[in-house]
Formats: structure tokens, sequence, C-alpha cells
């Protein structure tokens, strides 16, 4: 696993039937198969948030659901996504394997 | 103490966030513009910067500058106006970290100490393992542990007993002198004592009698049993196809079909008989007068059973205590022979064999005549 050399910001979006503004956060860890987010949004476990954030240049839209979700130490909520769009996931594998190819 | 560097366009502003920042044990110096900032940051050890974003005051372009400046300093912005686009754009051009209002001192702390801790995202292309598992998958995960090394215990522990077992040779004094020969009915072991003319139902588990069968009218010497019928041959040599029932109600006689016959067996297609005195084995086609189809030379020295393992035949021979082993196509060859160690002693002359399935039984009549005589499960392996 390598690390970058920043935190990747990412835009939350969540379902027109929760009400509930748009937040944003950190993406502590990006893998092909989910992500671990850091904000200060409350999110809650089998949620569904709607996930916008740009990695070596690529713009990414990827639905995902909640696994876990806990509170950090600094009480922002510190949460395991599994990403839910197969088509979106294989295009971030891809992206993912540039940008770690460039390293 | 840590100084932060504020910088806000307006007063108010300046006054509210030095005021929180102040509260939360930090240094604060605040400035109105880009050039104080940058220059109280050369003068004091400053950690962070905090910027708010509003009008005239671009915080994306403010933190730019102040990133090519200082680019090991976090940079926190505080938005005047919840906008989530606006935040990920800030923190696109570096921004550690944005607030939204209303500013509290617990949103500052956290904005801050955040900042000041993060590195950097971890990129993998494999997945990751899971951030936290829930108590019931450490309690499967455990469960399973627990039951696959009982498992695996209980099975080696059953595989143990049961090649101690296969290893075992069994012996049982029976109610009987006169053994003439062994059939296996696919539940029990039957005995056929010529002295009474009697089939004798042993116990697989502990050779108890469990059905005796007297015939009055002749004197057996050997069975066999197929899936619907009891075979059996008398000391004349006749060969009775009976009824598998409690009277083994005899259904076909074929006189003189089998003389001094050792034993008989029933491959599935074929009868095969076994002649004492001529050594002889002969194959029959089971139709109206069990037509002999072929005669082949048994090469032992004193013929004692006969059975069918399923694949091949297997005779004892009693003198040299063994068993021979003969292919359907070439009985007159002897494929293979095992040694019947439990009959070394010599009290003992095996008079019958039978097959289970797993192992051989074989009966051995006493060589003195009056003691009882044994039957002899013998171990898997010797096979």
């Amino acid at each position: 696993m390598m690390r970058a050399s920043f935190l990747v910001p990412a835009l939350l979006r969540f379902p027109g039937a929760s009400a509930r503004q748009d937040a944003w956060g950190r993406l502590l860890k990006i893998t092909a198969g989910g992500a671990e987010l850091s904000t200060g949004a409350r999110l809650t476990r089998g949620e569904t948030v709607l996930l916008r954030f740009e990695l070596g240049g690529e713009r990414l839209t990827i639905p995902a659901s909640v696994r876990h979700s806990r509170p950090d130490d600094d009480g922002q909520c510190l949460a395991e996504l599994r990403w839910n769009d197969l088509v979106e996931r294989r295009r971030l594998a891809r992206v993912l394997l540039d940008v770690l190819s460039r390293v | 103490m840590s100084f932060i560097g504020l910088l806000a366009k307006e007063n108010e502003d300046r006054e509210l966030l030095g005021g929180l920042l102040g509260e939360l044990g930090y240094g604060v110096e605040g400035a109105g513009r880009l050039e104080e900032a940058l220059e109280f940051a050369r003068e004091r050890k400053t950690r962070a910067f905090l910027l708010v974003d509003g009008v005239g005051a671009d915080a994306e372009t403010l933190t730019r500058e102040l990133l090519r400046a200082f680019p090991l300093l976090p940079v926190v912005v505080a938005l005047k106006v919840r906008d989530a686009s606006r935040a990920v754009a800030l923190m696109r051009v570096g921004a550690a970290e944005v607030i939204a209002p209303p500013w509290t001192p617990e949103d500052l702390k956290l904005s801050v100490s955040k900042g000041l801790r993060f590195q950097g995202t971890a990129l993998s292309v494999a997945k990751a393992a899971p951030l936290s598992r829930s108590p019931l998958w450490y309690a499967l995960a455990v469960g399973l542990f627990l039951a696959a090394g009982l498992g695996a215990a209980s099975l080696k522990r059953a595989e143990q007993n049961r090649l101690a077992a296969a290893a075992r040779v069994d012996r049982w004094d029976l109610p009987v002198r006169h053994p003439a020969g062994l059939a296996y009915d696919g539940k029990s072991v039957w005995l056929v004592e010529w002295f009474t003319q009697s089939f004798y139902a042993l116990s697989m588990d502990d050779t108890t009698v469990q059905v005796v069968r007297h015939l009055t009218a002749e004197t057996p010497v050997a069975a066999a049993f197929t899936g619907e019928a009891m075979w059996t041959v008398s000391a004349d040599g006749a060969i009775i196809r009976r009824m598998r029932d409690d009277k083994m109600t005899p259904l076909t006689r074929y006189p003189r079909a089998a003389p001094n016959s050792a034993g008989l067996a029933f491959d599935g297609l074929y009868l095969w008989t076994l002649d004492a005195r001529a050594k002889v084995i002969r194959k029959h086609l089971v139709d109206r007068e069990l037509s002999v189809l072929a005669v082949y030379k048994w090469r032992g020295t004193k013929a004692a059973g006969l059975v069918y393992d399923g694949k091949t035949l297997w005779s004892l021979d009693a003198a040299d205590r063994r068993l021979l082993r003969h292919a359907l196509e070439r009985p007159d060859e002897p494929v293979d022979s095992m040694g019947l160690p439990e009959y070394a002693q010599g009290n003992y002359i095996p008079a019958g064999l039978a097959w289970d399935g797993k192992r051989f039984w074989t009966v051995g009549e006493a060589v003195d005549g009056k003691s009882p005589a044994r039957l002899v499960r013998h171990q898997e392996e010797t096979r």
C-alpha cells in the first residue's frame, strides 16, 4: 500500500429522501473495493452516500454504502465504505493502477 | 505555546476566531492581509494558518500563496457560508481542513489538530481489510476455529479408531464342532455345519446365534447368497437354489452339479464351484441344467472354501493355510496369495471362507475333533 503526499478530499451527497445537506471529508484510504473516510458528517452503518472526488486527474462519482462507522479521537466520523457501482469500481481500479504506476 | 496565523479581512472575524483560538491555548497573530500574515509567520514560529473565506478574500488564492511560502504548514479555512463544493475545492488546492459556520471551539480544535496530524491518503488496488468488525463476526470466527479444531481432532480420533479396529483380529469359539463352510448374506455370517445338518446365522458383533435352520434330508457342505436367493450344496453334490425365507424353501434342485464341493460363489452372472477331490474350479451358467461352461485347474493342496469379493475369486487352501486369488478370466493361474497366520499353531484347520465387503472370515475345525469350532475375523490389511 502506497501513501500519497496529500489527503484526497471528497464531496458527500446523500439520497434525496434523507434530506441531508451535502458534506465533505477526507479519504484516508482508497482501494478498488472501498475507502476509509474521515468526515464531520454523521454516517450510520448501511447508509448510502454518493462520493465525488478527484484522483490522478480523473473525476470519480461513486455510490458507496457505509459498512462500519465510529467516532475517531477528534470526535469526527471515521467510516469504512464499500463501493456499490461495479462500473465505477473498475474505473477506479484503473485510475489507482495508473496513479501507483507513476510513483 | 503554538502560534496560529489568523488571516481574516474583517475585524469581527479576527476577534471572534482569535478569542476562540485563545480559549484553546493557542497564541494568535491576526492579520487582515496576506503580506501581514506572511510577515508574522516569518517572525514567529507559526504552526498553522487559519483563513476566513469571504468576499474580497478568496481563500483558494490565499491558500495557494500561503502554501507556496510555507509548504509544510497546514492551512485551515473557515467558511462564512456552508458550501460543501467550496470546501472540497479548497481542500483540493491544499487546505488541510475546512470549517463550516457556526464556528465553535470544538470544530476549531479538531480541525487544527487534524491538520497537524494527517499524513496522506493510502492507495491500493487490492481490497483493504475491514476497518472494524462486529462482535458477532469475532464470535463466529472463534466458533468456526473451535469447530474446525474439534472436527479435525474427532476425525483424527475416528481414523485412529478405524485403523485400530482394522488391525484387530477377532476370534470366537462356536457352539458347534464340525463346520463345513461359511457365507455372508449382507447382514450376518452363516455357518454351515455338516454334522448337525444345520445353518447358523451369526451376529457380526459377537457371533451369537441368531437363526438356526435344520435340513433333515441333506447334509450341507457349502452356501452362497445372491440378492434374491440362497444357494446351498449338499454332500451328494446337489446344488439347491432356495428362497431367502424362514424355511429356506427350495426352488430348484440341480443333482450332482457340484460333486465333492468345497465351496461355491456367485459373481453376479455365473456360479462358480470348487471341487476338492478333482481340484478344479467349475464355471456354471445359471440355466435349467446349471451347465458347466468351463473347468479350470485349481493349484492348491486341500480346497476348503470359495468366495467372490466383487472383483476376483478367492479360494481357501486348508493344507497350506492360505488364500489364493483368482482372476475371473484365468482362475487356473492364481494372481495372489495370502497367508493365514491365525492357523499357524496347527490346532485348527480352516474349513470355510466368507467375505463381508471389508474383511475375510474363516471358520476352523479343531484338529482333535472335540474342541469347539473357531470363527476368525481377519484384519483388514491382510487382504
